[in-house]
């Protein structure tokens, strides 16, 4: 041990406010560094090249079979870990789903709209109704407008009728055509 | 082994990881002397320090996948030099296997037969250096050996012990306070002795 080491600075730290002068402080100062002379002559014998050797062979067979599992200590890492759940994901999920990609188009939410017909008859015995966007092309300006094609008689020629309303609904249109 | 001589000690632990044996000698004897150093001073028991010093370098190789480069290998590879010199010196003095009976019943019983030596020769300084120090405790001397003998820093030892800076240096003045009046009371048996 190198007693420079131990400096009265240190000393003093070590024991602080124990001594009442700095005459004191020197006198237990220097009966401390007569202990560390006395530590210093406990030598410490140098290991042989050959104990030297033996140690590393011993503690390294010893300790190699970890080695081929040292891979593992990879997966520590939480950026490596996260990164190796995302891909595992990925995989499962693709392999759940039967190797199809996921469809582009979001699956709508909610009830499915109603597919309208460009033209919609409906007939009964006397009389066909005509509704549809084609209708509505027709007359723009009409709202809910429909076409009635009636007979009064089954011999009697048709009659054509527009009916539909106008401001929101609060003019009712009946037109004969 | 001589290729990696040059190399820094992350990159042999790198090439390690790897499982490379050469890099593995080269790191264990850039440091084996240290270690041993530490052990010797901790066991106090020179004939099993190779034992202890064996369990430290195996610790090191088996752990070395998860020494992180970031932390100083210095540092890590002392502080696990310490506390399994601590562990060993416990476990010795727990099983009574330690070394310093037999060797002080030996040394007294031939002692007997030779002139009696001096109190201030070399051998009885260093056995009541030694019986002084086994009388402190495996912590205090560890904190006295790690920061005068091994130069480390009070907040690297506090980090090794396990403990709080201001625990060190309790550690650190009641070791010195034993060790002098351990020493004091056991020269003056000796000189009294030796007169007679």
């Amino acid at each position: 041990m190198d007693s420079k080491r131990f400096s009265l600075e240190e000393f003093a730290a070590l024991f602080p406010g124990r001594f009442e002068s700095q005459e004191q402080l020197l006198r237990e100062y220097r009966s401390f560094l007569a202990v560390f002379e006395q530590l210093q002559q406990i030598p410490v014998p140098a290991l042989s090249d050959q104990e030297k050797a033996a140690i590393f062979r011993r503690s390294w067979r010893s300790a190699k079979p970890d080695w081929s599992w040292a891979w593992v200590n990879g997966f520590r890492r939480p950026a490596v870990t996260f990164a190796a759940g995302l891909i595992l994901g990925c995989m499962l999920m693709f392999i759940v789903l039967g190797g199809r990609p996921a469809p582009a188009v979001p699956l709508p939410i909610g009830p499915a709209p109603i597919v309208r017909k460009p033209l919609t008859v409906e007939r009964m015995r006397y009389t066909q109704v005509y509704t549809g966007e084609l209708v509505e092309r027709m007359y723009p300006q009409i709202e809910n407008p429909k076409i009635v094609l009636e007979k009064p008689a089954e011999s009697a020629p048709p009659q054509r009728v527009l009916y539909g309303t106008l401001d929101g609904g609060e003019i009712y249109v009946v037109w004969n055509l | 082994m001589a290729r990696y001589d040059s190399n820094s000690d992350e990159a042999l632990i790198e090439a390690i990881q790897r499982g490379d044996g050469d890099a593995a000698a080269c790191l264990y004897y850039r440091h084996i002397d240290r270690v041993h150093r530490i052990c010797c001073r901790i066991v106090l028991d020179s004939s099993q320090a190779p034992d202890c010093v064996q369990e430290v370098w195996l610790k090191v190789f088996r752990n070395l996948g998860r020494f992180r480069c970031e932390r100083s290998f210095t540092a890590w590879l002392n502080a696990v030099a310490a506390n399994t010199a601590i562990d060993y010196y416990r476990r010795a003095t727990r099983q009574g296997h330690h070394a310093d009976i037999d060797e002080i019943g030996a040394e007294s019983l031939v002692a007997d037969e030779e002139p009696a030596e001096s109190p201030f020769d070399g051998p009885a300084v260093r056995r009541r250096v030694r019986e002084a120090l086994e009388d402190v405790s495996a912590n205090q001397r560890t904190a006295l050996v790690l920061r005068y003998f091994e130069d480390m820093p009070v907040p690297e030892i506090a980090r090794v012990l396990q403990c709080r800076e201001g625990t060190v240096r309790t550690h650190i003045r009641r070791c010195l306070l034993t060790l002098r009046a351990k020493l004091a009371t056991r020269l003056n048996q000796e000189v009294q002795e030796y007169g007679q």
